[in-house]
Protein backbone atom coordinates (compact mmCIF):
# COMPACT_ATOMS: atom_id res chain seq x y z
CA UNK A 1 0.00 0.00 0.00
CA UNK A 2 1.59 3.52 -0.97
CA UNK A 3 1.91 5.95 1.44
CA UNK A 4 -0.25 8.48 0.71
CA UNK A 5 -3.56 5.49 0.51
CA UNK A 6 -2.53 5.01 3.82
CA UNK A 7 -2.49 8.35 5.12
CA UNK A 8 -5.75 8.54 3.66
CA UNK A 9 -7.36 6.01 5.03
CA UNK A 10 -5.87 6.84 8.25
CA UNK A 11 -7.62 10.65 7.90
CA UNK A 12 -10.52 8.97 7.04
CA UNK A 13 -10.12 6.32 10.67
CA UNK A 14 -9.53 9.73 12.43
CA UNK A 15 -13.22 11.44 11.53
CA UNK A 16 -15.08 8.24 11.89
CA UNK A 17 -13.08 8.30 15.47
CA UNK A 18 -13.92 12.12 15.85
CA UNK A 19 -17.54 11.84 14.75
CA UNK A 20 -18.47 9.07 16.92
CA UNK A 21 -16.98 11.49 19.65
CA UNK A 22 -18.91 14.07 19.13
CA UNK A 23 -22.10 12.17 18.63
CA UNK A 24 -21.89 11.76 22.33
CA UNK A 25 -22.75 15.56 22.44
CA UNK A 26 -25.45 14.87 19.98
CA UNK A 27 -28.75 15.55 22.11
CA UNK A 28 -27.01 19.17 23.81
CA UNK A 29 -26.80 19.65 19.98
CA UNK A 30 -31.10 19.53 19.03
CA UNK A 31 -31.18 20.89 22.73
CA UNK A 32 -29.04 24.22 21.42
CA UNK A 33 -31.07 24.06 17.93
CA UNK A 34 -34.49 24.15 19.84
CA UNK A 35 -33.48 26.86 22.44
CA UNK A 36 -32.33 28.88 19.05
CA UNK A 37 -35.04 28.39 16.97
CA UNK A 38 -37.06 31.64 17.64
CA UNK A 39 -34.02 34.21 17.37
CA UNK A 40 -32.91 31.80 13.93
CA UNK A 41 -36.97 32.91 12.37
CA UNK A 42 -35.97 36.25 13.30
CA UNK A 43 -32.75 36.94 13.09
CA UNK A 44 -30.58 37.39 9.42
CA UNK A 45 -28.91 33.78 7.62
CA UNK A 46 -25.72 34.54 7.00
CA UNK A 47 -26.69 34.54 3.20
CA UNK A 48 -27.73 37.99 3.50
CA UNK A 49 -24.06 38.69 4.21
CA UNK A 50 -22.45 38.48 0.07
CA UNK A 51 -26.42 40.48 -0.69
CA UNK A 52 -24.83 43.40 1.17
CA UNK A 53 -21.45 43.12 -0.42
CA UNK A 54 -21.74 46.30 -2.58
CA UNK A 55 -20.35 47.05 -6.33
CA UNK A 56 -19.43 42.90 -5.83
CA UNK A 57 -16.65 42.00 -7.90
CA UNK A 58 -15.81 38.35 -7.11
CA UNK A 59 -12.08 38.79 -8.60
CA UNK A 60 -11.17 42.11 -6.53
CA UNK A 61 -12.39 40.85 -2.67
CA UNK A 62 -10.41 39.37 -0.33
CA UNK A 63 -10.10 38.29 2.78
CA UNK A 64 -8.10 37.69 6.19
CA UNK A 65 -8.51 34.79 8.11
CA UNK A 66 -7.67 35.12 11.35
CA UNK A 67 -6.52 32.37 13.78
CA UNK A 68 -5.21 32.03 17.15
CA UNK A 69 -1.99 29.85 16.17
CA UNK A 70 1.05 30.87 17.88
CA UNK A 71 2.85 32.92 14.69
CA UNK A 72 0.28 35.46 15.71
CA UNK A 73 2.45 36.74 18.60
CA UNK A 74 5.60 35.22 17.25
CA UNK A 75 5.64 37.58 14.10
CA UNK A 76 2.75 40.49 15.40
CA UNK A 77 0.50 40.18 12.92
CA UNK A 78 -2.37 41.55 14.45
CA UNK A 79 -0.09 44.63 14.78
CA UNK A 80 1.24 44.49 11.21
CA UNK A 81 -2.61 44.64 10.22
CA UNK A 82 -3.45 47.23 12.58
CA UNK A 83 -0.74 49.59 11.10
CA UNK A 84 -2.22 48.82 7.16
CA UNK A 85 -4.46 50.15 5.10
CA UNK A 86 -6.14 46.75 3.88
CA UNK A 87 -9.81 47.35 2.51
CA UNK A 88 -11.22 43.79 2.29
CA UNK A 89 -12.87 41.38 4.67
CA UNK A 90 -11.42 40.48 8.35
CA UNK A 91 -12.92 37.59 9.26
CA UNK A 92 -11.98 35.95 12.84
CA UNK A 93 -12.29 32.82 14.40
CA UNK A 94 -14.15 33.34 17.94
CA UNK A 95 -10.47 32.39 20.06
CA UNK A 96 -8.91 35.38 18.83
CA UNK A 97 -11.94 38.06 18.73
CA UNK A 98 -10.85 40.21 21.82
CA UNK A 99 -6.96 39.81 20.63
CA UNK A 100 -7.58 41.40 17.72
CA UNK A 101 -10.07 44.36 18.63
CA UNK A 102 -7.08 45.04 21.50
CA UNK A 103 -4.09 45.14 19.09
CA UNK A 104 -6.19 47.93 17.11
CA UNK A 105 -7.94 44.89 14.00
CA UNK A 106 -11.68 46.88 15.08
CA UNK A 107 -14.42 47.47 12.65
CA UNK A 108 -13.87 51.46 13.14
CA UNK A 109 -10.82 50.76 10.87
CA UNK A 110 -11.87 47.42 8.76
CA UNK A 111 -16.00 47.83 8.14
CA UNK A 112 -16.04 44.27 6.95
CA UNK A 113 -15.69 42.63 9.78
CA UNK A 114 -16.91 38.82 10.78
CA UNK A 115 -16.60 37.00 13.19
CA UNK A 116 -17.21 33.07 13.52
CA UNK A 117 -18.36 30.67 15.64
CA UNK A 118 -18.57 27.03 14.87
CA UNK A 119 -18.32 24.64 18.19
CA UNK A 120 -21.43 24.26 20.19
CA UNK A 121 -20.58 24.17 23.81
CA UNK A 122 -20.93 26.23 26.82
CA UNK A 123 -17.14 27.12 27.52
CA UNK A 124 -16.92 29.41 23.40
CA UNK A 125 -18.72 31.93 26.41
CA UNK A 126 -15.22 32.92 27.06
CA UNK A 127 -14.61 33.97 23.87
CA UNK A 128 -17.48 36.83 23.67
CA UNK A 129 -17.09 37.86 27.56
CA UNK A 130 -14.19 40.56 27.08
CA UNK A 131 -15.06 44.40 27.66
CA UNK A 132 -13.90 45.66 24.94
CA UNK A 133 -16.39 43.00 22.54
CA UNK A 134 -18.92 46.04 23.85
CA UNK A 135 -17.46 48.76 22.23
CA UNK A 136 -17.44 47.15 18.90
CA UNK A 137 -20.20 44.90 19.13
CA UNK A 138 -22.48 46.83 16.99
CA UNK A 139 -19.95 47.22 13.84
CA UNK A 140 -19.17 43.05 14.18
CA UNK A 141 -21.46 40.54 11.90
CA UNK A 142 -21.39 37.71 13.76
CA UNK A 143 -21.85 34.18 11.81
CA UNK A 144 -22.90 31.29 14.44
CA UNK A 145 -24.08 27.73 14.27
CA UNK A 146 -27.71 26.63 14.24
CA UNK A 147 -26.46 24.72 17.47
CA UNK A 148 -24.40 27.39 19.30
CA UNK A 149 -24.97 26.86 22.70
CA UNK A 150 -27.93 29.96 23.48
CA UNK A 151 -25.69 31.37 26.29
CA UNK A 152 -23.04 32.09 23.69
CA UNK A 153 -24.95 34.02 21.11
CA UNK A 154 -26.90 35.51 24.24
CA UNK A 155 -23.56 36.68 25.33
CA UNK A 156 -22.85 38.22 21.44
CA UNK A 157 -26.37 39.59 21.39
CA UNK A 158 -25.76 41.68 24.64
CA UNK A 159 -22.79 42.70 23.04
CA UNK A 160 -24.64 44.07 19.99
CA UNK A 161 -23.01 41.76 17.50
CA UNK A 162 -25.41 41.40 14.76
CA UNK A 163 -26.34 37.74 14.72
CA UNK A 164 -26.54 36.02 11.16
CA UNK A 165 -27.23 31.78 11.28
CA UNK A 166 -25.65 28.96 9.04
CA UNK A 167 -26.12 25.33 9.19
CA UNK A 168 -22.90 23.40 10.11
CA UNK A 169 -22.78 19.96 7.63
CA UNK A 170 -22.41 16.66 9.53
CA UNK A 171 -25.52 14.44 8.46
CA UNK A 172 -26.94 16.19 5.57
CA UNK A 173 -25.76 13.10 3.46
CA UNK A 174 -29.06 10.64 5.53
CA UNK A 175 -31.80 12.01 4.16
CA UNK A 176 -35.02 13.51 4.95
CA UNK A 177 -34.63 12.53 8.27
CA UNK A 178 -31.33 13.90 9.10
CA UNK A 179 -30.96 16.39 11.61
CA UNK A 180 -29.61 19.30 9.09
CA UNK A 181 -32.41 18.84 6.79
CA UNK A 182 -34.96 18.62 9.88
CA UNK A 183 -33.31 21.66 11.52
CA UNK A 184 -33.63 23.32 7.81
CA UNK A 185 -37.04 22.29 7.34
CA UNK A 186 -38.15 23.72 10.96
CA UNK A 187 -36.29 27.08 10.09
CA UNK A 188 -38.85 27.43 7.04
CA UNK A 189 -42.04 26.77 9.04
CA UNK A 190 -42.69 30.44 9.24
CA UNK A 191 -41.19 31.77 6.23
CA UNK A 192 -40.23 29.18 3.51
CA UNK A 193 -37.38 31.53 1.94
CA UNK A 194 -35.90 31.97 5.11
CA UNK A 195 -33.12 29.25 3.70
CA UNK A 196 -29.43 29.46 5.82
CA UNK A 197 -26.10 28.54 3.94
CA UNK A 198 -24.80 24.96 4.71
CA UNK A 199 -20.83 25.04 5.48
CA UNK A 200 -17.82 22.54 5.74
CA UNK A 201 -16.53 23.38 8.95
CA UNK A 202 -13.51 21.28 8.63
CA UNK A 203 -13.66 20.99 12.69
CA UNK A 204 -13.00 23.80 13.72
CA UNK A 205 -13.54 27.60 13.76
CA UNK A 206 -10.31 28.28 11.66
CA UNK A 207 -11.14 26.30 8.52
CA UNK A 208 -14.79 27.18 9.03
CA UNK A 209 -13.59 30.82 8.01
CA UNK A 210 -11.91 30.14 5.23
CA UNK A 211 -14.86 28.20 3.80
CA UNK A 212 -17.38 31.31 4.79
CA UNK A 213 -14.72 33.61 3.04
CA UNK A 214 -15.05 32.18 -0.15
CA UNK A 215 -18.44 30.57 0.00
CA UNK A 216 -20.75 32.93 1.38
CA UNK A 217 -18.68 36.14 1.10
CA UNK A 218 -17.27 35.34 -2.24
CA UNK A 219 -13.79 36.07 -2.06
CA UNK A 220 -11.82 34.97 -4.56
CA UNK A 221 -8.13 35.30 -2.56
CA UNK A 222 -8.33 33.81 0.68
CA UNK A 223 -5.12 34.76 3.62
CA UNK A 224 -4.49 32.56 6.11
CA UNK A 225 -3.05 34.28 9.48
CA UNK A 226 -2.60 32.40 12.85
CA UNK A 227 -3.81 28.79 11.20
CA UNK A 228 -0.80 26.94 12.29
CA UNK A 229 -2.79 23.90 12.67
CA UNK A 230 0.17 22.74 14.84
CA UNK A 231 2.28 23.86 17.74
CA UNK A 232 5.55 26.12 17.53
CA UNK A 233 9.14 23.98 18.51
CA UNK A 234 9.76 25.90 21.47
CA UNK A 235 5.82 26.08 22.97
CA UNK A 236 6.04 25.23 26.63
CA UNK A 237 5.23 21.15 27.24
CA UNK A 238 1.75 22.11 28.67
CA UNK A 239 0.24 23.95 26.04
CA UNK A 240 1.25 21.18 23.80
CA UNK A 241 -0.30 18.80 25.43
CA UNK A 242 -3.39 20.19 26.24
CA UNK A 243 -4.20 21.85 22.71
CA UNK A 244 -5.02 25.05 24.64
CA UNK A 245 -7.14 24.04 26.67
CA UNK A 246 -5.82 23.12 29.91
CA UNK A 247 -9.04 23.10 31.55
CA UNK A 248 -11.00 20.68 28.79
CA UNK A 249 -8.40 18.06 28.41
CA UNK A 250 -7.52 15.55 30.40
CA UNK A 251 -4.13 14.69 32.03
CA UNK A 252 -4.32 11.11 30.43
CA UNK A 253 -1.70 11.40 27.90
CA UNK A 254 1.45 9.39 29.62
CA UNK A 255 4.47 12.03 28.04
CA UNK A 256 7.21 8.84 28.80
CA UNK A 257 5.23 6.24 26.85
CA UNK A 258 6.69 4.87 23.65
CA UNK A 259 3.66 6.15 21.66
CA UNK A 260 4.72 9.94 22.81
CA UNK A 261 6.45 10.92 19.39
CA UNK A 262 4.17 9.58 17.28
CA UNK A 263 1.14 11.37 19.32
CA UNK A 264 3.31 14.56 18.67
CA UNK A 265 4.56 14.25 15.16
CA UNK A 266 7.29 17.14 13.72
CA UNK A 267 6.69 18.30 10.27
CA UNK A 268 9.23 20.33 8.22
CA UNK A 269 7.13 23.56 6.36
CA UNK A 270 9.49 23.76 3.47
CA UNK A 271 7.80 26.80 2.39
CA UNK A 272 8.20 29.03 5.61
CA UNK A 273 11.77 26.84 6.57
CA UNK A 274 10.61 25.77 9.52
CA UNK A 275 9.47 23.10 11.90
CA UNK A 276 5.80 22.78 13.70
CA UNK A 277 4.62 19.99 15.86
CA UNK A 278 1.26 18.44 15.16
CA UNK A 279 -0.77 16.94 18.18
CA UNK A 280 -3.12 14.43 16.92
CA UNK A 281 -6.11 16.73 16.69
CA UNK A 282 -3.92 19.31 14.22
CA UNK A 283 -3.16 16.56 12.12
CA UNK A 284 -6.66 15.58 11.95
CA UNK A 285 -7.22 19.71 11.31
CA UNK A 286 -4.35 20.45 8.89
CA UNK A 287 -5.27 17.11 6.49
CA UNK A 288 -8.54 18.07 6.59
CA UNK A 289 -8.35 21.39 5.66
CA UNK A 290 -4.96 20.76 3.12
CA UNK A 291 -7.72 18.47 1.07
CA UNK A 292 -10.07 21.20 0.71
CA UNK A 293 -7.93 23.80 -0.34
CA UNK A 294 -6.63 21.36 -2.97
CA UNK A 295 -10.57 20.57 -3.77
CA UNK A 296 -11.35 24.32 -4.41
CA UNK A 297 -12.49 26.14 -7.19
CA UNK A 298 -10.17 27.54 -9.34
CA UNK A 299 -11.08 30.69 -8.72
CA UNK A 300 -10.02 31.13 -5.30
CA UNK A 301 -6.22 31.70 -4.10
CA UNK A 302 -5.73 30.76 -0.85
CA UNK A 303 -2.79 32.43 0.89
CA UNK A 304 -0.73 31.33 4.04
CA UNK A 305 1.11 34.14 5.11
CA UNK A 306 1.01 32.74 9.18
CA UNK A 307 4.87 32.03 8.64
CA UNK A 308 4.84 28.83 10.24
CA UNK A 309 2.70 25.90 11.07
CA UNK A 310 1.49 22.52 8.98
CA UNK A 311 -0.46 24.10 6.32
CA UNK A 312 1.55 23.74 3.13
CA UNK A 313 0.93 22.40 -0.19
CA UNK A 314 -1.63 21.74 -3.44
CA UNK A 315 -2.86 24.97 -4.57
CA UNK A 316 -1.14 26.94 -1.30
CA UNK A 317 0.60 29.69 -2.30
CA UNK A 318 2.61 30.91 0.64
CA UNK A 319 4.12 34.26 1.33
CA UNK A 320 5.39 36.50 4.35
CA UNK A 321 1.89 38.77 6.06
CA UNK A 322 4.04 41.83 5.10
CA UNK A 323 4.14 40.76 1.89
CA UNK A 324 1.05 40.14 1.52
CA UNK A 325 -0.47 43.43 3.31
CA UNK A 326 1.95 45.38 0.55
CA UNK A 327 0.14 43.21 -2.97
CA UNK A 328 -3.35 43.63 -1.42
CA UNK A 329 -3.80 47.19 0.71
CA UNK A 330 -5.13 48.85 -1.87
CA UNK B 1 10.08 29.55 29.02
CA UNK B 2 9.55 25.19 29.67
CA UNK B 3 10.34 24.05 26.31
CA UNK B 4 10.16 20.37 25.59
CA UNK B 5 11.46 19.56 22.00
CA UNK B 6 15.01 20.02 20.90
CA UNK B 7 15.29 22.87 18.54
CA UNK B 8 16.81 21.93 15.42
CA UNK B 9 17.59 25.18 14.55
CA UNK B 10 21.00 24.43 12.74
CA UNK B 11 19.85 22.14 10.40
CA UNK B 12 16.71 23.47 9.19
CA UNK B 13 18.03 24.19 5.96
CA UNK B 14 19.32 21.15 5.27
CA UNK B 15 16.38 18.92 5.79
CA UNK B 16 13.37 18.29 3.86
CA UNK B 17 10.13 16.33 4.79
CA UNK B 18 11.19 13.13 4.12
CA UNK B 19 14.39 13.41 6.48
CA UNK B 20 11.80 14.84 9.47
CA UNK B 21 9.26 12.07 8.67
CA UNK B 22 11.79 9.08 8.31
CA UNK B 23 13.36 10.72 11.66
CA UNK B 24 10.26 10.97 13.57
CA UNK B 25 8.99 7.31 12.84
CA UNK B 26 5.75 6.00 11.75
CA UNK B 27 2.44 7.63 11.55
CA UNK B 28 -0.20 7.48 14.34
CA UNK B 29 -2.01 4.39 14.22
CA UNK B 30 -6.13 4.43 14.30
CA UNK B 31 -5.74 2.65 18.07
CA UNK B 32 -3.25 5.30 19.04
CA UNK B 33 -5.55 8.12 17.95
CA UNK B 34 -8.36 7.17 19.17
CA UNK B 35 -6.64 6.32 22.91
CA UNK B 36 -5.93 9.78 22.67
CA UNK B 37 -9.28 11.34 21.24
CA UNK B 38 -11.14 8.97 24.40
CA UNK B 39 -7.94 10.53 26.57
CA UNK B 40 -8.29 13.71 25.55
CA UNK B 41 -11.88 14.46 24.92
CA UNK B 42 -11.18 16.30 21.38
CA UNK B 43 -13.63 19.27 23.12
CA UNK B 44 -13.31 22.44 21.14
CA UNK B 45 -13.58 20.27 17.84
CA UNK B 46 -16.00 19.47 15.65
CA UNK B 47 -16.58 16.92 12.75
CA UNK B 48 -15.56 16.35 9.15
CA UNK B 49 -18.95 16.38 6.89
CA UNK B 50 -18.66 13.63 4.23
CA UNK B 51 -20.85 12.80 1.72
CA UNK B 52 -21.43 10.27 -1.19
CA UNK B 53 -21.83 13.42 -3.45
CA UNK B 54 -18.10 15.05 -2.97
CA UNK B 55 -19.34 19.04 -4.35
CA UNK B 56 -21.85 18.45 -0.90
CA UNK B 57 -17.90 18.44 1.00
CA UNK B 58 -17.59 21.72 0.51
CA UNK B 59 -20.59 23.59 1.66
CA UNK B 60 -24.12 24.21 0.21
CA UNK B 61 -25.20 27.93 -0.68
CA UNK B 62 -28.71 27.27 1.35
CA UNK B 63 -30.78 24.53 2.46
Amino acid sequence: MSSNSSSKELQSSMEDIIKKKQYENFDSWVTNFASNLPNIWNENSAKKLNLKIQNFEKEKNSAIVIGRGPSINKFEHLKLLAESNYQGNIVCSDGILSNALKAGVTPDKFPKFFVVTIDPYPFVKKHYEDEIIKSYGSKIKGIFTVITNPEVVEKARDAEIQIHWLHSLFDYNEGKKSFNNLSALMIRAKNIEHKLPAIQTGGNAGTAAWFISWQILKCSTVALIGINHGHEEDDPLETIIYHNNKEELSEGVDRDSITFQKLYKKVYNPDFNCICILDPLYQFYSEALKEFISRSPDWLTTINATEGGSIFGDRIKSMKFKNFLEKYEI
Amino acid sequence: MKTNFKKEENIISKINEKEITDSEGEDLTQKEFEEYIAKSGAKGSFMVYRSNNKDDELGLDEI
